[in-house]
């Protein structure tokens, strides 16, 4: 199984609700989002003058590149199939992404909060949530999980269940059947970095001139691993230190020296 | 600090004698300290409140609350809605914000500084209820009940409003949502058809839609949106006549890139091709309208080719428009518009919409005008009585004859604030605003500041600070929409094409109220206690006003709420046409009147050499400046970019992004500034920018001067004869970058 | 002197600074409790408070009494102002940007806890006075560790703030002195009476 999302722009009518549902649902701060939608156009296209929307979110990519840079300890983690209850056991570090339903999450009690893994993401999915700082970080790495605590409890997506034009549908992609193979069928693309090949699993599906406009406006590159791994290195460089501090009850001191080192790296 | 001691010394060592004072009931016992989760758990497992109606526009979605500790986690769409369902769009959603908006009101203030700019001191109701009621009292007396004038929106501002009207006796009220929005709509309608037509086009199972200024999209209404939605994926063409490239020009299969003002000559053209080349409604025609001869006559000198010029479109165009009307009628939806008032022509615009709609024969047939047959609930408020016309302001005693006679109900705001101004006929120096925001909602700010300086009171009822609430002498807290009873919403199913259901869901509070907030019901009848008004109250609560309504539909509050917030029951087929429904292409009231009995198309004044016509419209997450405060819509679009088009910003070395502040052809400076969009998809003689911006309160902490006000720059006022609705687009500006004032090239 | 009786006198002043930071009125604001507020302010040096109190209660009143001075001021201070008011006595403005935030779910999730539970009169569970209400029952219960905890993670991180608005734009020497009686009562100390974080 592979969860995937739809945004179907003949639909969307760019009314920003799917972000503002997921602000709610989540608690997320102000100033970050999970989730976003961008206004393009108008424009001229090679098809026309276009105006459109990139409702976009984290792409559950197939190799998603924030996964591999994630420093904190690998600890051993069985996953269930919530269909088969099959069990699969694998080591993974605060973030991975899961054997049976292919969303990428994150473990918030080990993330260190070192923002590797934002830095690792193209589209900038990601971001480093301070409303979730304890004594150990600056605050805990946060992104869409496709709604996964609402989807295992048979809800929808809140994004999808709030989206007034019917326009994101959420679904199996390796299900022939379902609904966003269908839009896959039709033609629907996730929007793949510049000279990247990471299976992005939310894809967009719409006319001519404002898929132009989209992918014209909205590809991104692929990110510049050499400061996700930097960061991630100095973060695995400060941890000893934390462990240390947690020992001699200097918890407050840990978060000061976690600043210190990545304004140095700034 | 001067004090000697650290804490632990002074523990240790003082003699206390401070005294102990009660504490506030607490329950206690004993547990222990859990470490909290970090990641949110996500409002699914929370409690489903059920009652909510929506308000924060005036469409008005059926709402569940996700409640969690009695603090209210998020808003949903009640899933047993069969008009907006689950969901619910940005500021429905944002509800949640406006709910605890750190900085709306919380207590009676009273203003012990000046009018426009206060010193608020926090009062008891009872002093403020005292104090309002004296007062009111004292202007009555003084200069009668039409010394009082009320500006009044939304739905806790109608029983306060009928109070003054009926009980009171004031003429003397205006409702934004009539004068500056949707009324002449409703009149030219009525004075067409009857019927006001609310927006009531069978989007979902037409051909054709047919919008002119219409932006569905950066307009958003859920039900509607949905109609919308529908109808384009059950192929339907779209045609969008609009300056701009809007959000459903976006998705049109034809953009008529027309000149502002222009629209009545467009459709003129339109209906006399029609005519002429016998492509109308024959049995429509003759048997559901009126005057078809004086009509066809009247408008037969607007050819294609004229059209075209005074348009700015090519005639061709015109051509391919009508002919795909012709080709789809009657299964038609020519879309009424909402927000009509426009350049002071619009009852006659409104009225070729109308008549458009009955060539092509699009009344009450399948993707046509069609009026969903919803269920029947009596509203409980204040009696009616006659109060005459003797000091009715837009009754013209010595002609005997209203001056505008398709005004919608209420006074003409203008006609209201000339004479609070002037003094004549008579003194008006009482002011009740409630729930309107008159400083951003009547054009023309200094006029009103005018009207209430002059005022010997002014009380307002809000939820939040806005700029109009600076100039109240008592500011009242107003409990929202999501923490009182009050407006039942009705209707049926959102899609005509689906069975046939009724629905009836009274708003019910999904929190408590916070802080002393109290609702319109309430303080209008304290109100009434105090004015010798008490043995006419018609209700004792929204509550009982609630159940009241209920009960003529055979429901009741408990019934509803055990029917999760929402009564639904068998409806009716909406598809059959009254046997004395009429189109009056040609009105004989109106040609009596002295207006044009067709309709007519009125020239507006032409754009100023170096200037632009200033355009606005709605942004899809904000309703008007009643939302500019709210945290996640403010971030969602923090200003509202002028768009310029590019070939103009070209000539004038303006760039996508840069900073402009923008002046009108009075001299009248935004003061704020807000950021350049430069794109093909605009006219090059006028701008654009959303509607609502700019507030000028310090008291909104995060809404106050982000962006641009456009309202500011309104100072032209055209009263619409007709109706004497505030024609708000003859308005012209320049751009002002970097200090140097910008000369629009033609 | 006890543990007991230290965690007796705290308890007390901590419900006395809650009482000083109610909207003024006649009521409770009488010759007594201005006593008890000069006692208070007496036994830990605070001559100068004292005096600029009691100057401003005798001086001119710019409203109809002394009294009314107070309660425009702190309407201007705590509810609502031209142009912006001061200090909302909220601890998720300032954390959350909004009333009933995270921060207010998370403060009662920690009176819960404890034990407590909020009374259908009170104000939000993150209002300035409950936080002190609840300060003062934790010290009645003797429970330093959870005093401790619930200063660090629930009080200071706003009241730090707050302190500050209301020393840096009060018109009234009354309530600045208040404000810098809760911050005294409130920092945090290490062994030798020195303060860990100075706001």
């Amino acid at each position: 199984m592979q969860y995937g999302m739809i945004i179907d722009l003949e639909r969307c009518v760019g009314c920003h609700a799917c972000t503002i549902a997921c602000k709610a649902e989540w608690e997320v701060p102000v100033v970050n989002s999970r989730n976003w939608v961008n206004r393009l156009g108008p424009s001229m296209t090679p098809e026309g003058l276009a105006s459109t929307y990139y409702p976009g979110l984290c792409n559950h990519c197939e190799k998603p590149p924030c996964v591999d840079e994630c420093p904190a300890d690998p600890v051993d983690m069985t996953f269930t199939d919530a269909k088969s209850g099959a069990t699969k056991t694998m080591s993974v570090s605060a973030t991975w992404k899961d054997p049976f339903d292919g969303t990428v999450q994150i473990d918030k009690e080990r993330c260190l909060g070192c923002g590797a893994c934002a830095d690792a993401c193209p589209y900038g999915a990601r971001f480093v949530n301070p409303d979730l700082a304890d004594d150990n970080s600056m605050g805990k790495a946060d992104k869409c999980t496709y709604c996964k605590p609402r989807v295992d409890a048979g809800f929808e997506p809140a994004c999808v269940q709030t989206c007034i034009a019917g326009a994101r549908i959420f679904g199996d992609l390796d299900d022939p059947s379902s609904e966003v193979s269908k839009y896959v069928k039709n033609g629907a693309k996730g929007i793949e970095p510049t000279g990247g090949h990471l299976g992005p699993n939310s894809r967009y599906y719409g006319n001519k001139r404002d898929m132009s406009l989209l992918f014209s406006s909205s590809t991104p590159a692929l990110a510049d691993l050499g400061s996700a791994k930097r960061r991630a290195m100095l973060a695995t460089m400060v941890k000893p230190a934390m462990n240390k501090a947690r020992d001699i009850g200097l918890l407050g001191l840990a978060g000061t020296m976690l600043v210190k080192k990545m304004n140095e790296d700034e | 600090m001067a004090f000697n001691l650290t804490r632990r010394k002074f523990l240790q060592t003082a003699s206390l004698a401070a005294a102990a004072v009660p504490l506030s009931k607490v329950v206690s016992a004993e547990t222990g300290i859990t470490k909290a989760p970090l990641d949110a758990m996500g409002t699914h497992g929370d409690q489903t409140v059920v009652g909510g109606i929506c308000e924060m526009c005036f469409w008005r979605c059926q709402l569940v609350g996700k409640v969690r500790d009695g603090r209210l986690m998020k808003l949903e769409g009640n899933p047993k809605s069969i008009d907006n369902g689950a969901a619910i769009c940005a500021r429905g959603n944002a509800g949640v914000k406006l709910l605890y908006d750190p900085d709306r009101l919380k207590y009676p203030l009273k203003n012990v500084g000046k009018r426009g700019a206060p010193t608020w001191k926090r009062i008891s109701w009872q002093e403020a209820l005292d104090t309002c009621g004296d007062k009111l009292n004292q202007v009555v007396d003084k200069y009668g009940a039409h010394g009082i004038s009320v500006f009044p929106h939304g739905a806790s501002a109608k029983y306060p409003m009928h109070y003054f009207e009926r009980t009171v006796g004031t003429h003397n009220v205006s409702e934004a949502s009539f004068f500056q929005c949707r009324g002449v709509r409703d009149t030219a309608y009525i004075a067409t058809t009857g019927k006001a037509p609310g927006e009531k086009v069978d989007m979902p199972n037409t051909k054709v839609m047919f919008f002119i200024g219409t932006h569905i999209g950066e307009n958003v209404h859920v039900s509607h949106v949905k109609q919308y939605i529908q109808g384009l994926q059950n192929g339907a063409k779209l045609i969008v006549a609009d300056p701009r490239f809007s959000a459903s020009a976006a998705k049109a299969d034809i953009w008529v890139q027309i000149k502002p003002g222009t629209d009545t000559a467009y459709m003129l053209a339109i209906m006399n091709y029609l005519v002429q080349n016998d492509k109308y409604d024959h049995d429509f025609i003759e048997n559901h309208s009126y005057g078809f001869e004086e009509f066809s006559e009247a408008i037969k000198e607007w050819t294609l080719e004229k059209a075209a010029a005074e348009c700015d479109i090519p005639a061709a165009q015109i051509k391919e428009v009508a002919d795909l009307l012709a080709a789809n009628a009657p299964n038609v939806a020519i879309h009424p518009g909402r927000h009509v008032t426009w350049h002071g022509n619009d009852f006659q615009r409104q009225r070729a919409l109308a008549c458009l709609t009955g060539l092509l024969g699009a009344y009450y047939v399948k993707g046509g005008w069609v009026p969903a047959k919803g269920p029947k609930v009596k509203g409980f408020s204040w009696k009616n009585h006659d109060h005459g016309t003797d000091y009715n302001l837009n009754y013209n005693q010595e002609e005997e004859a209203l001056r505008h006679p398709y005004a919608p109900p209420g006074t003409p705001s203008e006609l209201i604030r000339d004479c609070a101004i002037s003094g004549k006929p008579y003194p008006i120096k009482g002011c009740v605003v409630w729930g309107q925001n008159p400083m951003q909602t009547i054009p023309n700010q200094e006029k009103m500041k005018q009207v209430f300086m002059q005022m010997d009171f002014v009380m307002c009822v809000d939820i939040m600070p806005t700029d109009a609430t600076l100039w109240a002498d008592i500011l009242l807290p107003e409990a929202s929409y999501l923490e009182r009873y009050d407006y039942i919403k009705k209707g049926t199913q959102w899609n005509l094409a689906e069975t046939h259901q009724q629905y009836i869901a009274p708003r019910m509070p999904l929190v408590d109220p916070m802080f002393e907030r109290k609702d319109q019901v309430y303080i209008t009848n304290e109100l009434a206690k105090r004015m010798g008004h008490a043995s006419e109250i018609p209700v004792k609560s929204l509550e009982e006003m609630t159940e009241k309504s209920l009960a003529s539909a055979g429901l009741s509050i408990a019934q509803i709420k055990a029917e999760d917030g929402i009564h639904i029951q068998p409806g009716k087929d909406p598809y059959s046409m009254p046997e004395d429904f009429e189109v009056q292409l040609y009105n004989d009231d109106l040609a009596d009147a002295g207006f044009p009995g067709a309709p007519t198309y009125i020239a507006v004044p032409d754009v100023p050499k170096g200037f632009a016509r200033l355009l606005y419209g709605r942004a899809p997450v904000h309703t008007f400046n009643r939302s500019q405060n709210n945290v996640w819509l403010h971030n969602a679009m923090p200003v509202n970019p002028v768009w310029v088009n590019n070939e103009v910003a070209g000539k004038l070395g303006l760039m996508d992004g840069d900073t402009v502040s923008v002046v009108n052809s009075e001299g009248v400076a935004s003061g704020t500034t807000t950021t350049v969009k430069v794109t093909p998809g605009i006219r090059k003689d006028c701008v654009y920018m959303y509607h609502g911006y700019g507030s000028t309160n310090p008291a909104l902490s995060v809404g106050k001067d982000q962006g641009i006000d456009d309202q500011k720059l309104i100072t032209i006022l055209t009263a619409d004869p007709e109706s004497g609705c505030s024609g708000m687009r003859n308005n012209f500006v320049k751009l002002v970058k970097n200090g140097k004032v910008l000369d629009m090239p033609a | 002197m006890t543990t007991t009786d230290t965690s007796e006198n705290i308890s007390s002043v901590y419900r006395f600074l809650a009482q000083c930071m109610e909207y003024p009125d006649q009521s409770w604001m009488s010759d007594n409790f201005f006593l008890a507020l000069d006692n208070l302010l007496d036994n830990l040096g605070g001559q100068t408070e004292k005096e600029s109190i009691h100057k401003a209660l005798a001086g001119p009143s710019k409203y109809t009494d002394s009294i009314e001075d107070l309660q425009v001021e702190y309407t201007r201070l705590f509810i609502n102002a031209r142009p912006h008011v001061v200090a909302p006595p909220y601890g998720s403005v300032y954390i959350d940007k909004s009333l009933q935030g995270k921060f207010a779910g998370d403060t009662l999730a920690f009176y819960r806890e404890k034990g407590f539970a909020m009374d259908d009169s009170a104000d939000l569970p993150d209002h300035l006075i409950h936080e002190l209400e609840f300060l003062s029952l934790l010290a009645a219960d003797n429970d330093q560790e959870g005093e401790e905890l619930f200063l660090k993670k629930f009080f200071r991180p706003w009241f730090r703030q707050f302190h500050q608005r209301v020393v840096a734009e009060s018109q009234h020497p009354y309530f600045q002195v208040v404000s810098q009686l809760i911050d005294f009562f409130t920092k945090e100390e290490d062994n030798d009476g020195f303060q860990l974080n100075p706001a």
